[in-house]
């Protein structure tokens, strides 16, 4: 499994998930885009599907689709996900659940589903996302730190679960990126955020990209059920 | 789609399954066998390989479905636990679609 792969991306709307489906279209990859909002762009070996990843419905008919018009998946990459930075006290029930629903539950019903697809690769790939709030216990992201640690479980017993058809299960932990969603953070409290990391700067998307390929490579067959941090948070 | 043509399929997919298992774990191939239990040799893994086998073959032949449950690892209650449970379920399944 080197070129032509078929990989299924979910949340590429934009930010990291918009670059993945670029760097792999650059591989010569197939690529399958999932998102509630529209395309990134528009490319002969790229299909968008507007779906939510929630929606059990929704994303069985994809795999289905993508069965019926691509025989397999070689990668599933669970990057959707939503942020939310709020104390406990000031948290409402509706915010938590949502952020629970699709960073877990989200994941979850994705895999669900594709490793079906995944059991016809000899060489199938799942790649979670987690973060660096996880490791660093910031305050004000306990709902959604919370919900990355149960992918990160989630990502080991998988590994666990899919190991005898060959496939693969990993998460990697992004530390901030210049996106949409840090734009919103006050920059004094961003900077002490990274000044908690091993190395103190700002990730690039190709920072991402580059722990992923590690994963996708066939010759990391053997690495499975781990979580790998930016900038040495962990 | 009636039982008789459910059996088939889930007994063409354990054949399958079979052709690549060692002699001492095949799993019996009648109406009556255990697929998952004490009576069976089969572990998670195989029974979920089992599963999807079983819902590709119902796929070619039209009817899209997943095997998921909550008593799926039951000895007592699960869907799966023997060919004809396994028919029954299906039809409920296909019912309800």
């Amino acid at each position: 499994m080197t070129a032509n792969r078929h990989v299924l991306i979910t949340g590429v709307s934009r930010g990291i998930g918009a670059h993945l489906v670029r760097h792999y279209l650059a591989q010569h990859d197939t690529v399958v885009g999932c998102a509630r909002g529209a395309a990134p762009l528009q490319h002969e070996r790229y299909t968008h599907v507007q779906a939510d990843v929630t929606n059990e419905g929704a994303v069985t008919k994809l795999c289905r689709d993508i069965r019926s018009r691509l025989g397999r998946l070689d990668v599933l990459i669970n990057n959707a996900g939503i942020a939310g930075m709020n104390p406990v006290a000031l948290t409402p029930m509706a915010s938590a659940r949502d952020i629970v629903t699709t960073n877990l539950l989200g994941t979850f019903l994705m895999t669900h589903a594709a490793i079906r697809l995944l059991r016809r690769s000899n060489a199938g790939r799942i790649v979670n996302f987690t973060t660096v709030a996880v490791p660093l216990r910031l305050d004000g992201e306990a709902i959604y730190a919370s919900s990355k640690s149960a992918v990160e479980t989630f990502t080991r017993i998988v590994a666990r679960e899919v190991a005898g058809f060959g496939i693969t299960c990993n998460a990697v932990g992004p530390s901030p990126i210049k996106t949409r969603l840090t734009a919103g953070v006050p920059a004094a409290k961003m900077e002490r955020l990274i000044s908690q990391q091993a190395i103190a700067r700002w990730a690039e998307p190709d920072d991402v990209t580059n722990v992923i390929d590690f994963f996708l490579r066939p010759a990391s067959a053997m690495v499975t059920g781990q979580i790998v941090y930016l900038g040495g948070a962990g | 789609m009636n039982d008789a043509e459910i059996e088939a399929i889930v007994l063409r997919a354990i054949h399958n399954i079979n052709l690549a298992r060692e002699p001492h774990a095949q799993i019996e191939e009648s109406p009556r066998a255990a697929i998952f239990g004490p009576d069976s040799p089969l572990d998670s893994l195989g029974l979920v390989s089992l599963l999807i086998d079983v819902e590709e073959a119902m796929n070619d032949r039209g009817f899209d479905i997943m095997l998921s449950d909550a008593r799926a690892m039951s000895q007592t209650l699960s869907p799966f636990r023997s060919v004809p449970a396994l028919v029954a379920h299906i039809q409920s399944v296909l019912s309800a679609t």
